[in-house]
């Protein structure tokens, strides 16, 4: 019996079979009972309608370090159409896509009101299989279709022997539809009650006990919440003083929107959806002359768009918070699928060069804790920061203690921006050359001084000019800021394990979670390792990282791309040789891929390992004469 | 507000720049735009702290330079948009829009049409030349008022009316000037500024180097006022009007449309840090329990 470690994995037709519905419920409900939920991989399709789509949902009693493999130990197929002329039959879709990945005894759940599927491989390997007429019962016997997810949750509680009085679930169901009327309250425990006795009967017919399976709610020591990564990344934002926020339809940065339309009012701040892209970022750059914390979040092909506008707000000195959550590219690529494809557009977008600061999230926690960061560092250093995440991050959720949200919030203190008690006698100037690089800042409606900024280049009090002494005073200026920042605010890279004489395992953004349980399972191998995982991507703080990367054995940088960008901005700033482990399928890292890439680079010395095939291919690549 | 018209005169008098360093051609229409927005602002006795200026690229844009006033200058097509950002971010502002045909009209044409459906209080004042000056002259998507066009091919288009174009996407102050008589502008410009929404004053600002035909003396002669008895609260009307003008060959100037929409008033957003000291976080958690 496993008490409170499983992997569950629920799938079906997207809209149609409320896979989410089902996974938000039980979310909430393990969560509830004290237990650690962690939720990344949340597989959706490019459509509205009738994809496959799936929600692995790992719950386990400690906080889960990791996403685990591709392993599943509780399936769940929802799909309940077929159609015998088409082999393989529609309602077999999950269990074709992810049967194979059930570890042997694990437990199938599947919708057979069209008929039972032949599941004898997977029985063979110890796989405790219960057909589970749902949609019939909620149908036929319940005369509402809609509660065929109560009849599936209730089939589900009692395999993992959750809840068995359904104290938790009957909260949830007074929540959700109490102010429609009890009858609904009680057709859904009814619902419930029908799945429990399907389940056991099955039992009874196979004399099974139990499962193998099992959740036992936990003392609650602190309430807890669970949110997605842009959920998080958003109330940072409006706690870090964001009050005005642009963005414009796409995946799957939209969330963040829809967020911050919701609660931007409630604080007097607004939140915009742009007519496209460049909209989005000109107004959010609006908003910012004035002196208001603004923001825009898109994702790649969004980004792409802006691109302009960075070098205004970097030439304009004008602060913006641009917020990429990466998604798979090029071009529209894979708009519901996770990469790490966007660090180099970050670095270097744009024409002509501009101060920029790139930063990372890895975890939800980090989605959180660094917008705050990310708003602050606009404000000191006026010009655009970028907070990437991805895909992974965005919809993947974890819960965490309310307590987290109130440790980790900072004060909001505006860095620099003038009263009208500061700007008391002349000689006031925007673009005052500094020590620092960073220019006194007023904003338009306070007596006292007027602002001229133009994306023009321009002398210290904004007037165009080519002057070749005033061009260069201002540009250095301007990317001097950047040398106060690896001075006064760049952190450096966070180290697990001891990185001396041992292999480096590099990384950035989501993959922070795989690597750090491929350090601990590798550690259990007898592998000694040591994670160096980045924040503060740029500019890079190469005195600090430098003589860290120089202490391990060899570097592998492990990144969701195909040329390694965070590796090549280390091997160009750094001097320091790479090695890589890169996968580009549209998957996440699972923590195999890692451990199987570190072994692969180990054993035959290669430069370069490019996994997401189910075995981890090995590519050779040449490595350049004097490399 | 200034402590008097007087002072409110003598503040926007001021250039901003040295007069010598005035890059426009002599004779530039800009020049009368420029001399215009200076009575208009000095006549709303407005103070250069509370306004700004959004300067498109181009001749024109440079005018945020030359007057008093906050000024910003980014992107090629774009001052619209910054504009509506700082709007809706500090409405005590008086914002004001600076930019040519080429930035509202071809490359600015996407805000064009959808900050006149979003009506925010900024004023446009178009400087209308019908060419591209700062690049030598190339011709703008207003190119070829007044000229017949026989033979049309992809590479020249026939003009845009940016009157019309506002009609329809929505904007609730549509006006045109001539920046050859600037008494008559400044008063046109005050009313823009003034009126509660989107503001769009077409001005023929006379190119003198590049636009050989639209010169001052041709709008001189083809320029009418409105007729008094026009009203401007009629969208009937204004098409009406718009349509007897051209059938006459004449280009109006005055105030073609007026029609306040009722808003949603809305406050300066929070900046300082005492405005961020009772944050309640738990009405975002709640959802998350």
């Amino acid at each position: 019996m496993v008490v409170n470690n499983l992997k569950l994995l629920v799938g079906g037709v997207q809209l149609r079979d409320g896979v989410t519905t089902i996974t938000d419920i039980l979310g909430k409900m393990f969560v509830r009972a004290g237990l650690h939920v962690l939720a990344m991989e949340k597989g959706y399709a490019s459509t509205i309608y009738g994809a496959h789509q799936y929600d692995p949902v790992v719950v386990s009693e400690t906080p889960p370090l990791s996403y685990g493999d591709d392993r599943t130990d509780i399936l769940v197929a929802l799909e309940f159409d077929t159609n015998p002329d088409v082999q393989p039959q529609p309602n077999r879709d999950t269990i074709l896509r992810h049967g194979k990945n059930l570890t042997d005894g694990g437990v199938l759940l599947y919708d057979s009101t069209t008929g039972v599927v032949d599941t004898s491989d997977l029985e063979a390997r110890g796989v405790k299989v219960f057909p589970l007429p749902a949609r019939q019962i909620a149908l036929r016997e319940l005369k509402r279709e809609v509660v065929k997810n109560t009849v599936v949750t209730g089939a589900l509680l009692r395999l993992i022997e959750f809840d068995m009085d359904y104290a938790l679930f009957g909260r949830y169901l007074e929540e959700r539809f109490a102010k429609r009327g009890r009858e609904i309250v009680e057709l859904n425990l009814e619902a419930a009650r029908r799945g429990r006795a399907v389940i056991e009967e099955v039992m009874k017919a196979h004399g099974w006990a139990d499962v193998g399976y099992r959740l036992e709610p936990r003392p609650v020591e602190t309430p807890m919440v669970l949110l997605n990564g842009n959920e998080a990344l958003s109330m940072g934002a409006i706690l870090a003083g964001c009050r005005f926020y642009a963005g414009y339809p796409i995946t799957p940065a939209s969330s963040i929107l829809e967020f911050m339309e919701a609660h931007l009012p409630r604080y007097n701040g607004r939140a915009l959806q742009g007519q496209n892209e460049r909209e989005s970022i000109r107004a959010a750059i609006g908003a910012s002359i004035t002196g208001v914390r603004s923001a825009i979040g898109s994702s790649g092909p969004g980004i792409s768009l802006k691109v302009e506008e960075f070098g205004v707000a970097g030439v304009t000195e004008t602060p913006i918070v641009i917020i990429d959550t990466q998604r798979a590219g090029p071009s529209t690529g894979m708009p519901t699928k996770p990469e790490q494809g966007d660090l180099a557009m970050a670095v270097y977008a744009g024409h002509g060069e501009i101060p920029r600061i790139v930063l990372a999230a890895g975890t939800v926690e980090e989605c959180y804790t660094m917008a705050f960061e990310a708003f602050d560092l606009a404000d000191k250093y006026q010009c655009p920061v970028f907070l990437l995440t991805d895909l992974t991050l965005a919809d993947g959720r974890k819960n965490l203690p309310e307590a987290f949200f109130a440790q980790h919030r900072r004060p909001v203190v505006r860095h620099g921006l003038l009263r009208e008690a500061d700007l008391k006698g002349d000689g006031y100037r925007r673009y005052a050359v500094t020590e620092s690089g960073i220019s006194p800042r007023n904003v338009p409606g306070v007596p006292g001084a007027i602002f001229k900024m133009s994306g023009s280049e321009h002398d210290e009090m904004g007037m165009v000019t080519t002057d070749p002494p005033k061009r260069k005073a201002m540009h250095e200026k301007r990317m001097r800021k950047m040398q106060t920042y690896l001075k006064e605010d760049v952190k450096p890279p966070q180290v697990t394990g001891s990185p001396d004489g041992v292999p480096l395992l590099v990384g950035w953004g989501s993959t922070k979670l795989p690597l750090l349980d491929a350090h601990r399972r590798l550690r259990e191998d007898g592998l000694e390792t040591a994670v160096v995982y980045f924040t503060h991507l740029w500019p890079l703080p190469v005195h600090l990282v430098r003589p860290l990367l120089q202490r391990g054995s060899t570097v592998i940088v492990v990144e969701g791309n195909y040329t390694g960008q965070l590796a090549d901005l280390i091997q160009q700033e750094c001097l320091i040789e790479t090695r890589r482990i890169l996968k580009y399928n549209g998957r996440p890292f699972y923590t195999s891929d890692i451990t199987g890439g570190v072994r692969q680079l180990l054993a035959n010395g290669t430069r370069v390992v490019r996994v997401g095939d189910r075995a981890p291919t090995v590519v050779l690549e040449t490595v350049p004469e004097g490399d | 507000m200034a402590t008097t018209p007087a002072a409110a005169a003598k503040v926007w008098e001021q250039n901003a720049t040295p007069r010598h360093r005035i890059q426009w051609c002599p004779g530039c229409g800009d020049f009368g735009v420029l001399a215009a927005l200076k009575m208009a602002l000095a006549r709303l006795e407005l103070m250069p702290h509370e306004v700004l200026l959004v300067g498109g690229i181009g001749c024109s844009g440079q005018i945020r330079n030359y007057l008093n006033g906050n000024g910003f200058h980014g992107a090629h097509g774009a001052p619209l948009a910054y504009a509506t950002g700082a709007k809706m971010a500090n409405p005590e502002l008086t914002v004001i829009t600076l930019a040519g045909d080429g930035d509202t009209l071809a490359i600015g044409m996407e805000n064009f049409v959808h900050v006149s459906r979003r009506d925010p209080h900024v004023t446009l004042i178009i400087m209308n030349n019908g060419v591209y000056g700062l690049t030598k002259g190339q011709n703008s998507p207003t190119a070829g008022l007044g000229q017949t066009m026989e033979v049309h091919t992809e590479e020249t288009p026939p003009f845009v009316d940016p009157l019309r174009l506002a009609l329809v996407s929505g904007a609730s102050f549509v006006a045109q000037s001539f920046s050859g008589d600037p008494k008559h502008c400044a008063e046109i410009y005050a009313e823009a500024i003034t009126h509660n929404g989107f503001a769009v004053v077409n001005d023929f600002s006379p190119c003198v180097t590049y636009n050989k035909f639209n010169t001052y003396e041709w709008y001189k002669e083809h320029v009418e006022d409105i007729p008094e008895g026009h009203d401007p609260s009629s969208r009937d009307a204004a098409w009406a009007l718009l349509d007897d003008f051209d059938r006459r060959g004449r280009l109006p100037v005055g105030v073609v449309y007026r029609a306040p929409r009722k808003k949603k008033p809305h406050g300066r957003l929070p900046i300082w840090d005492e405005e961020f000291t009772d944050v309640d976080p738990t009405p975002m958690l709640r959802p998350f329990r």
